[in-house]
């Protein structure tokens, strides 16, 4: 046991004073996650969140239901997600629309609350026409399309109480006059009075429970997905480097050396792959940790780290030994390696996030440990801890566990470590 | 000459030495090109808040209500499970969950009982967002059986039913009246779209396939720093002093092979852009040709600055792909630069992936022609002047 952590503090080492291995594993990556963090916004302050979406109200309305939209537009309940300015000038909204000065501007014509609530004493009368429907015009921002989006349903929001107000108000007191129960002559005075006394008509067929008792809500942090990303995408070259100096040390001739030293294949071996593995902990360990302490990273649950952290590059070793073990010179395992590395970097998700790609690359990705790896990380950046890893750690431990097995078939197959 | 194309030559015999050479000649750019055309943001995806919706219900009602949800401008309905939700959720993949439990009928309508839940995460915006989605949605399914209930409980504080066979009668005529009403219903909203110029000028596939040439292009051209290290390693650049052969003979017979090589390479590329993913890289072959060269010589003229930084080959080797990669992630070879923060758009102004980008942007994405492009091809060519300067001045053989 003792010559196997020998063999593996050794090689350890060995891959740490090797300064153009040190370019892949830290420096690179470290570069790519900087780079993602000032073209992201990151370090900006750029936001991806909805919030403040500006709006510009013009209500020339003026009457009850016109104002009651605008007010809906500066309701405390919407201070966080609207920032709403008022302007009297259609013209000049459509304006600050074009000249991308807000995401959407809100027109509410002349005339709006008389096309759906007559005036006092005027539906009664015998020469009464219903007047034209008034149409509210949103004038949305095709650059903004997710904040006009919104600004939309606000309005939908409204219009469909509003509806139902008046499907409800005509309702109850045309079927009143039917029964004779109302008088035809209070009849425009009584929905009048439902408009102002909303509560009478509230919906009472389908009740909303809702229920804010989750988990508190967490900012996700760009860098949370971005420095992982990288780590596990360069992760790889450092798996199939520790596989490359397997087959060095058997061209150079040092591994039939330490083979008839009073050392068992099996801890030679064992000895290899704990140096792969430590190089891989200490790589992705150095790079979620420079995330922490350069961009202030906030990784939470540090037990789920550091066994998250483990099993992805259990993972990992497991396809480095794999590539070894088919691979006949060294030469070729860093050519595989590396392909492997970008392969499993785009299919992962390092390069772009997995929910934008086609669906058979999200199945494919299954069998990276990038993917399960970037799972983890991106539930930990969102607060989850150990218990809410289960699933890609021992996916990973799973992966690892196989693609060892495999490689030791083939290792013993091609007599590779032989004495 | 001779002895130029036979360095040009040799160089090209080592390269392709090993069949692996291949995967990173055209098999990865290609994949890379192919899967990052489908995977990169185009702009025209559905931008709206993703709402969890988990349909226990399974009812004409219940479907009302999905399809009142995807018509909705803010939210996205997706259909899922209550565990596969609940687990979402709880782990904070999912913002908001929206449960329409078994049982939701128009019966249970009718009789008042009808319950929906939603799931929010504390103070989230983009949850009271969906809340309102959702009771737009419920309102408008179930507006009629409202009013109804709502008629029969005005009617009921006037002058109460003389039986439940009354009531009913009540609630079926109102209801009906409703129903009428509410198809009748005029749209009181209507959408403009402004005139805002899009700020983004993107096609995915003609994005992926510049910027993917681009990457897998300029990295071995930087990797001439390798040859050099490699050479100087071996002892050979020593050997050729012993020969008739100058510096600039040497230099040239390298760079040239390599950007011959690159053109090549850039070639096929092109041709699977033009071939598999339709796109127009041949409409202007005069300035496609002018741009590939500037942008070759751009990256080979920094491979040879490099190439006198560095002493051995390992480290050039990783240099060249980490130089690579980070200049073509920040050069908006991997995303729509008009992406970036305006400050970091001026500020990457100074690396020539940048305006290998734009030029080929202009040719294939623009419709651009030898005009458009002749002000990028003009600073990649400063870019090469002033690199190769630096690097025949500082090139030394030992």
């Amino acid at each position: 046991m003792k010559k196997l952590f020998l063999i593996g503090i050794k090689d350890l080492k060995l891959i740490f004073r090797d300064r153009a291995a040190l370019i892949f594993m830290l420096l690179a990556p470290f570069l790519l996650t900087i780079g993602m963090g000032f073209v992201t916004g990151r370090f900006s302050g750029g936001s991806t969140g909805l919030s403040d979406i500006p709006v510009v109200i013009v209500n020339l309305d003026k009457q009850q239901l016109g104002n009651a939209l605008a007010d809906v537009f500066s309701s405390k309940e919407l201070a966080d997600l609207m920032d709403p300015t008022v302007s009297s000038d259609p013209e000049a909204a459509r304006h600050l629309i074009d000249d991308d000065q807000a995401a959407a501007a809100v027109i509410i014509p002349a005339g709006f609350t008389r096309s759906i609530i007559p005036a006092e004493g005027t539906a009664s009368n015998q020469n009464f026409v219903q007047p034209e429907p008034v149409k509210i015009e949103v004038y949305a921002n095709p650059s903004r399309p997710t904040s006009a989006g919104v600004i939309k349903a606000i309005v939908d929001d409204f219009l469909s109480r509003v509806e139902e107000e008046r499907i409800a108000g005509i309702t109850s007191i045309t079927q009143l006059m039917q029964t004779g129960l109302l008088n035809p002559q209070n009849a425009d005075s009584e929905i009048n009075k439902l408009f102002d006394n909303p509560q009478q008509t509230e919906s009472t067929a389908i009740t909303l429970k809702t229920n804010t008792e989750g988990p508190a809500a967490v900012q996700f942090d760009i860098l949370a997905y971005m420095a992982p990303g990288m780590a596990l995408l360069f992760l790889m070259y450092t798996v199939s480097y520790g596989g490359r100096s397997i087959l060095a040390e058997r061209s150079q001739g040092t591994l039939p050396r330490l083979l008839v030293s009073p050392t068992s294949t099996s801890e030679v071996l064992g000895g290899k792959v704990l140096g792969i593995f430590l190089t891989g902990v200490a790589q992705v360990g150095i790079l979620i940790l420079a995330s922490s302490v350069f961009f202030g990273v906030k990784w939470g649950d540090k037990l789920g780290l550091t066994i998250l952290i483990l099993a992805a590059v259990f993972g990992a070793t497991g396809w480095g030994m794999l590539i070894t073990a088919l691979a006949r010179a060294p030469g070729q395992v860093a050519s595989i390696g590396s392909a492997l590395m970008l392969i499993f970097g785009i299919l992962g998700g390092s390069f772009v996030n997995l929910d934008q790609m086609p669906g058979y690359v999200r199945t494919l990705s299954k069998i990276t440990p990038n993917a399960w790896g970037l799972d983890g990380f991106t539930t930990l950046a969102l607060g989850g801890t150990l218990p809410n890893l289960m699933q890609p750690i021992t996916a990973l431990l799973i992966m690892g566990a196989i693609l060892f097995g495999v490689a030791v078939v083939v290792f013993n197959r091609k007599g590779m470590v032989q004495k | 000459m001779r002895k130029i194309f036979a360095i040009a030559w040799k160089d090209a015999i080592i390269r392709f030495a090993s069949s692996s050479e291949l995967l990173f000649f055209i098999i990865l750019p290609i994949v890379f090109t192919f899967l990052l055309a489908g995977g990169t943001p185009s702009g025209d995806e559905d931008s709206r808040i993703a709402l969890s919706v988990v349909d226990e219900a399974q009812t004409p009602i219940s479907q009302q209500i999905i399809t009142e949800l995807e018509n909705s401008t803010a939210v996205r309905p997706e259909l899922t499970t209550h565990g596969e939700a609940q687990s979402e959720f709880d782990d904070r993949r999912a913002e908001v969950v929206f449960i329409i439990p078994a049982g939701i009928d128009i019966k249970s309508l009718q009789s008042g009982s009808a319950q929906v839940e939603l799931l929010q995460q504390p103070n989230n915006i983009n949850a009271t967002v969906a809340e309102r989605a959702v009771l737009t949605a419920i309102r408008r399914v179930s507006s009629s059986v409202s009013a109804a209930q709502n008629a029969v409980k005005q009617r009921a504080s006037i002058q109460a039913f003389a039986s439940d066979k009354e009531k009913q009668a009540y609630f079926q005529s109102a209801l009906e009246l409703a129903q009428k009403i509410q198809k009748d219903a005029p749209e009181r909203v209507s959408v403009v779209t402004g005139n805002t110029q899009d700020q983004v000028d993107y096609d995915p596939r003609a994005n992926s396939s510049a910027g993917q040439l681009i990457t897998w292009v300029f990295i071995p051209l930087f990797g001439i720093s390798a040859l050099f290290a490699y050479e100087r390693q071996q002892g050979t650049l020593r050997r050729l002093l012993t020969t008739p052969s100058n510096k600039a003979t040497f230099l040239l017979g390298t760079i040239s092979g390599q950007v011959a090589m690159a053109l090549v390479q850039m070639l096929l590329l092109v041709g699977f852009g033009i071939l598999v993913m339709k796109l127009n890289w041949g409409r202007e072959p005069l300035a496609l040709f002018v741009i590939l060269f500037t942008s070759a010589l751009a990256a080979a003229a920094f491979g040879t600055t490099m190439g006198t930084f560095i002493k051995t080959a390992g480290q050039a080797d990783g240099l060249s792909v980490m130089f690579g990669m980070v200049f073509a992630l920040m050069g908006g070879c991997w995303y729509p630069i008009e992406l970036f923060p305006s400050t970091i758009q001026n500020i990457v102004k100074i690396l020539p992936t940048t305006w290998a980008m734009q030029g080929m942007l202009d040719l294939v994405l623009r419709g651009g022609g030898l005009r458009d492009i002749l002000p990028e091809a003009g600073v990649l060519l400063v870019f090469a002047v002033i690199f190769f300067s630096v690097g025949v001045w500082r090139f030394r053989y030992e």
